[in-house]
């Protein structure tokens, strides 16, 4: 994939950096299209007469708002001076990174959009961040007088943004601010990196960064789909062998193998070390969560901000896989939810590439196993990784540690582990049910509202105990109706089957349709004793 | 690496709009304050509620009427009433059963939305909109059975720590009385005292006694009832009432029957609403209803009795 950049001499005649990395597809010759940033203007505007746009009062005053202001911002560049404008206006540079990492994101979009159908809703909103992007970018470029590098660049940026984070209707203009960011970065923090000047950072990881950052100090997640995207993407069946299949195409174009692979073999060995010893799952249920799994495919190996040498990639995977293992437990001690862990520590560690890389360097220079390395040609190298990488996938599939059923989902078992007093896992437990709870399982909520009541798990406050009991009579589940008339001993029952739809779907669609025998025989294999014996018993 | 001042300016100042925008994103419904409340007055001849007294009505005992204990007739007789609904026949019988109820004392008035506004204000209390959004002297609607159990537990303990609570209401709850919801029993005595009629007045229908088959609720106490026991009014129509009760199809039991925990729960309500034709709006009419149902013609009214 990597080829030398070959620029036209308008594009550097002026000292600007390229828009751009440091691979590069053929340059087009150049033309003059002033009108362009309009056109993307007026599609915005024109974007917001689409119905998902007006169904929301300031989703459609963000698309308005937004198109007002790339208007005033033309018209500033146009009472500036038409002879002022960069000259040839475009250079039209096509980029197998954009243009490949745009489809592969757009493979998850749709198969992750079939199974929670709120993907899908959000096109719309995707494409007004499109056209936004493109405007924007073409503006900034011609403010800072030279042309604007016309291509698919904007799509990965937008696409990978919003695999991650995309705010709710009534603060969507942040939307457009977080792509704003990530522009922006791209366009301002340069350096100089083998001898060509370089956007510093990812640009959707830099946004992506800051805003996390911002929603974790002002506790503003709320305003965000961030918890949903998180936890959804494993709604959908074979989601690990889905985001396997489409890693190794990127892996294939942009030999990013050994970021990818290494940041997955670190979490999975400390999934197997902690399990090993604390008797209990690290991420809860999964020995990978899938957004993370997306993330280390997809966010953190963009070729232009990460290692250039092998040693350098297996680095950066490895730094990558230990920091989100650091952040989750980080973001858990201090309450912060956990689904930050994947986007907080990339651009940092873009910002580490250039020592990544000479500590690479280095090391090879001195290290005697280095020199006996057969001198392959990076091409043959990388399907070498690649070969090792389906073997370990593989591996770690054929042992039940992707797809299908995790030892985490099974209730009973967090039931059984806090009994014993395993670490986290009275936490665990009790954050498995405020989420079925939420998800209006009145079992749950009622065993929560016990917890509370009885403060042997956690700290103890009656009246929140006496929401969740409330909540679980509104639920019709009896016991949380009889608890809240404050009996001599606090009442508990089994999961109802409407309940056990929801307790037994390890992580995906709620099992409306399922016939009840089916339902008891998963909860069976899910230890819960009462199922066994009805089972046994009919 | 190249970062002009100006940039860095044009990033920061957009991470400051996001840091402003979530710094000033609404607060949860923690931190209300509790506002006092004005005084509510209905149209002349109408009730009265006190604002010092969490806008319980302003009589002698906050609006709250003794029923002496003993037994009355409970369930419908189908000699007198050829409407009546099978879950109204006590099994194993044909008519009505005598139920023993000790005595309690019972509001006189369905439960205001200014009385559930005290409470949702002073608790911060998680509640629907609707609920409120009805002139104050309305009973209260759109709320749920925990809502409405809720509001008795906190109105209970107002009156034990108020200086300001009747001695005679105090008495009550230190001799072991506690503010709930009514049992069935506790409802159905108060609503026909001790004959077995259709209708608190008597057996005939009377539109000028009860708001039925009408299309909103009205001012609790707008249909003045002379002959109805206790001097309790709207028993029968306005919104149907909450009880303390798991629904079961019968015999009715005295204590709180614990229902099958594999059932789905179901509460009780009584009396008939706005909304209801007359057969629905009788003395013995049980309604079973999804605890957590919100609905426009569903209320309730409170009673201190043992527990």
């Amino acid at each position: 994939m990597a080829t030398q950049s070959k620029r036209s001499p308008a594009a550097r005649g002026r000292g600007h950096p390229p828009a751009d990395g440091t691979t590069a597809a053929p340059v087009v010759p150049a033309v003059r299209r002033s009108w362009v940033p309009l056109a993307f203007t007026v599609a915005l505007a024109m974007a917001s007469t689409v119905d998902r746009v007006r169904s929301h009062p300031v989703l459609l005053g963000s698309f308005l708002g937004s198109a007002l202001a790339l208007l005033v911002w033309q018209g500033w560049l146009v009472l500036r001076g038409r002879d002022r404008l960069p000259s040839p206006a475009f250079e039209v540079v096509l980029r197998a990174q954009h243009y490949v990492q745009a489809c592969l994101q757009l493979s998850v979009y749709a198969y992750w959009g079939w199974y929670w159908r709120p993907v899908y809703q959000h096109a719309w909103l995707l494409v007004g961040q499109l056209l936004f992007a493109y405007a924007f970018g073409i503006l900034l470029a011609w403010s800072r007088g030279r042309p604007y590098a016309l291509g698919f660049g904007a799509l990965p940026i937008v696409l990978s943004t919003n695999l991650f984070i995309w705010f709710r209707d009534d603060w969507f203009y942040l939307q457009f601010l977080l792509i704003a960011v990530g522009l922006l970065g791209r366009e301002f923090v340069t350096w100089s990196r083998e001898g060509k000047r370089t956007h510093v950072f990812n640009p959707s990881a830099l946004s992506l960064g800051a805003f996390s950052l911002i929603l974790i100090v002002a506790d503003a997640t709320h305003l965000t789909w961030g918890q949903e995207i998180a936890s959804t993407l494993s709604m959908a069946p074979r989601i690990y062998l889905v985001l396997f299949a489409i890693g190794l195409v990127a892996m294939y174009n942009f030999s990013i193998t050994l970021v990818s692979g290494l940041a997955s073999a670190v979490l999975f060995g400390w999934s197997a070390a902690f399990f090993a010893a604390a008797g209990v799952p690290y991420f809860i249920n999964s020995e990978i969560p899938s957004a993370v799994f997306l993330g280390l495919h997809l966010l953190v190996t963009d070729p232009s901000t990460s290692p250039r040498t092998p040693l350098g990639k297996a680095l950066f995977g490895l730094l990558y896989g230990a920091s989100v293992v650091a952040l989750f437990s980080g973001l858990d001690a201090i309450g912060a939810p956990r689904f930050y862990d994947k986007l907080l520590a990339v651009p940092l560690l873009n910002l580490s590439v250039q020592r990544i890389d000479a500590l690479a360097h280095r090391i090879q220079g001195t290290a005697r196993w280095s020199r006996a390395w057969p001198a392959w040609s990076p091409t043959r190298l990388n399907l070498v990784h690649m070969a090792g990488w389906i073997a370990f996938f593989g591996a770690m599939s054929a042992t039940g540690r992707t797809d299908g059923r995790h030892t985490g989902d099974s209730v009973p078992f967090w039931m059984q582990a806090c009994e014993e007093q395993r670490p986290t896992a009275c936490t665990r437990l009790l954050e498995i049910e405020y989420s079925y709870c939420a998800d209006n399982s009145g079992w749950a909520c009622n065993e929560l509202g016990r917890h509370l009541t009885e403060g042997r798990v956690t700290d103890p406050d009656r009246e929140l105990g006496r929401q969740y009991f409330a909540r679980a009579c509104e639920a019709r589940f009896q016991p949380g109706c009889l608890n809240l008339l404050e009996p001599p001993a606090l009442v508990r029952a089994d999961p109802r089957a409407l309940d056990l739809r929801l307790l037994v779907r390890e992580g995906r669609a709620t099992l409306v349709d399922t016939p009840e025998r089916e339902l008891y025989t998963r909860a069976c294999d899910h230890q819960w004793r009462f199922a066994c014996e009805l089972l046994a018993s009919r | 690496m190249r970062a002009p001042g100006v940039a860095l300016a044009l990033i920061g100042g957009a991470l400051a709009v996001v840091a402003w925008a979530v710094g000033s994103a609404p607060a949860s419904q923690e931190g209300r304050g509790a506002t006092e409340l004005p005084v509510v007055r209905a149209p002349a001849g109408a009730v009265t509620f006190r604002a010092d007294a969490w806008a319980l009505p302003d009589e002698v005992l906050l609006g709250f009427v003794e029923v002496p204990a003993g037994p009355f007739p409970m369930g419908s007789d189908p000699q007198l009433d050829s409407t009546a609904f099978d879950n109204e026949l006590w099994a194993g019988t044909t008519g009505p059963q005598m139920v023993e109820v000790s005595a309690f004392h019972v509001g006189r008035y369905e439960v205001t939305v200014a009385q559930f506004r005290a409470f949702v204000e002073a608790t911060s209390y998680p509640t629907d909109p609707a609920a409120l959004d009805a002139p104050a002297d309305y009973p209260v609607a759109n709320v749920t059975w925990p809502d409405a159990v809720e509001y008795a537990r906190w109105l209970d303990t107002q009156l034990r720590e108020s200086s300001t609570t009747p001695p005679q209401l105090a008495a009550l709850l230190e001799g072991g009385a506690r503010v709930s919801l009514p049992t069935e029993a506790e409802w159905e005595k108060a609503a026909r005292g001790l004959r077995s009629d259709v209708y608190p007045w008597g057996n005939g229908l009377r539109p000028e006694r009860a708001n039925i088959q009408s299309s909103s609720p009205r001012a609790v106490g707008s249909y003045p009832c002379d002959e109805c026991p206790h001097g309790l009014l709207d028993m029968i129509g306005n919104v149907w009432e909450w009880t303390l009760t798991p629904f079961q199809a019968g015999p009715y039991r005295l204590d709180i029957p614990s229902p099958d925990l594999r059932d789905d729960a179901l509460g009780v309500m009584r009396g008939g609403s706005f909304t209801d034709p007359p057969r629905n709006a009788r003395t013995a009419v049980r309604g079973g209803a999804d605890p957590g149902a919100r609905r426009p013609f569903i209320g309730f009214r409170v009673v201190i009795a043992e527990r």
